[in-house]
């Protein structure tokens, strides 16, 4: 109705500002006169509060911190060094890195940890707390069967340093590992030779 | 002195107009050409191929290309790479974040040479020769319109094309393809790391930056603006799967292990101490200057190449 007649349209707008609190003196008394009078403007006017009261009934929505401007990151740092952000999210933290000092000195705080954290040296747990006691009572059983797997052991070392294998370690890569890597290395310059 | 002012003026537009038409105007250094092309929007069929010890390697593929990352499909495969990203995709999806923001320029032993006016794929295009010195290192087929290379040939020292790159059904938009599935794939986020071995410049290829790589290896990467490769050092003792049934790189100061694709090649070697991997897409005579300044490999003992020769 307040689409098609002009005059309605306006009150339309005037009621909506009168539940703003936004008329002026002189409209006020425009819209309730209106009110008093025309059953379709009071018709429009309950649907107008009807649709307000059930905006304000919407539950609120968090924005992430990081989506406001001025917003940080600490957070989802940790989560884009391990690598466990969705490929939608990394674009977001690695353009707010390109303008956030604060952000960048974090990650790389949060990157040293990790590296001293990585590079400490293995414990290996005393024995009395790794073998159970019911293992402790095996234990002398199998002592015979460990002098043999010694020996085994020792000319396995012996063939390995030797020049019959070029492995001694488990550590591998896969050349299409590698291939990725310098793909995605070899990508950034596209975006960094037009900088001044 | 107005009648001193209008030849001086009628002659300095002429020089503008003449500079204007000229192809070379469009194509002032090899910065810009390359510039262009990393901005071209486009999709299209992707035909390289290259020659690398006497076998041909050939690649198909199809790429959508923009501003700052590119998506490639080979046969089912999907792969996308771009501001220091790259990932496959698919069901075994994984993929790298670089964070580097270490510029590249373009060497300065790379100029401009002969540029003409042609047309390719019914398009009106640039011919760009870029001359490293007085050899011819690479003809480009630039589309006037987008910027972006339909064709290159690369060539070696020899004047021998080594890799023909070219563009099929080339459509100057994109078309937002990739699966569904992209948005959930892991990416292994990989910072910027301290170099104490790598040298800072291997025959004419600058250092740009150096990365931690997988088992306790390193990467450095190196380019010339036009070329690049990176290095990877890592432990003796560390197992290089992927490598089977290498051809055999020779230069004059050793032999090593290669196994080329159409884009690039992998050479892999290792000394007394280290295991050698050098990935990227440098022409032949360049990887063997390149070699040549790193460390050489060890041909063993008399035992163990007498080992080799009986076992492989």
């Amino acid at each position: 109705m307040a689409g098609v007649n002009p005059v309605s349209e306006r009150l339309s707008m005037l009621m909506s500002c009168y539940l703003d609190g936004a008329l002026l003196a002189g409209e006020i008394d425009e819209v309730v006169a209106v009110l008093d009078s025309d059953l379709d403007a009071i018709a429009e006017f309950h649907r107008l509060k009807g649709a307000r009261r059930a905006v304000r009934l919407l539950p609120m929505l968090e924005v992430p911190l990081f989506l406001l401007p001025g917003g940080h990151l600490s957070e989802q740092l940790s989560a884009f060094l391990d690598g466990e952000l969705t490929t939608a999210e990394v674009p977001i933290v690695t353009d707010h890195l390109l303008t956030c000092i604060d952000c960048r000195h974090e990650l790389a705080d949060l990157d040293k940890s990790r590296i001293a954290v990585r590079a400490l040296p293995g414990v290996e747990p005393p024995e009395f707390l790794s073998l159970r006691r019911e293992e402790h009572v095996k234990r002398r059983g199998w002592r015979a069967a460990a002098v043999v797997a010694t020996g085994v052991a020792a000319v396995t070392l012996a063939f390995a340093l030797g020049p019959f294998s070029s492995s001694s370690e488990t550590a591998s890569v896969t050349i299409t590992d590698l291939d990725a890597r310098h793909a995605a290395v070899a990508s950034v310059p596209a975006l960094q030779v037009s900088t001044p | 002195m107005k009648r001193m002012r209008r030849p001086v003026l009628v002659a300095a537009s002429l020089v503008v107009a003449l500079t204007l038409s000229t192809p070379g105007a469009l194509a002032a250094d090899v910065d810009e050409v390359l510039q262009a092309a990393r901005d071209a929007t486009f999709n299209a069929s992707r035909l390289t191929i290259s020659v690398w010890g006497g076998r041909t390697q050939v690649s198909d593929q199809w790429v959508e290309h923009w501003s700052g990352g590119e998506v490639v499909r080979t046969n089912s495969s999907w792969s996308a790479y771009g501001n220091g990203r790259a990932m496959t995709m698919g069901d075994s999806g994984k993929g790298f974040a670089f964070m580097s923001n270490r510029p590249v320029a373009v060497s300065e032993r790379y100029s401009i040479g002969n540029v003409s006016d042609v047309t390719h794929l019914r398009r009106e295009c640039l011919r760009v020769e870029i001359n490293e010195g007085d050899i011819r290192r690479a003809v480009l087929i630039v589309d006037k319109l987008t910027g972006a290379i339909l064709r290159s040939d690369t060539y070696t020292d020899t004047g021998k094309i080594f890799r023909t790159t070219s563009l099929e059904d080339f459509k100057p938009y994109r078309v937002y393809a990739q699966p569904s599935d992209s948005g959930s794939i892991p990416l292994e986020v990989v910072m910027h790391a301290d170099s104490y071995g790598l040298p800072e410049e291997i025959a004419g290829y600058t250092l740009v930056d150096v990365f931690p790589g997988p088992g306790s290896s390193e990467q450095g990467f190196y380019s010339d603006g036009l070329f690049s490769f990176s290095l990877f050092t890592m432990s003796k003792q560390t197992k290089i799967t992927g490598l089977d049934n290498p051809m055999a790189f020779v230069t004059n100061l050793g032999v090593y292990d290669m196994v080329p694709t159409a884009q690039d090649v992998r050479l892999h070697w290792s000394d007394t101490e280290s295991n050698f991997v050098l990935v990227g897409d440098l022409p032949p005579d360049h990887a063997r200057n390149v070699l040549a300044e790193l460390p050489l490999p060890d041909a063993g003992s008399m035992f163990t190449r007498w080992w080799r020769r009986l076992f492989g």
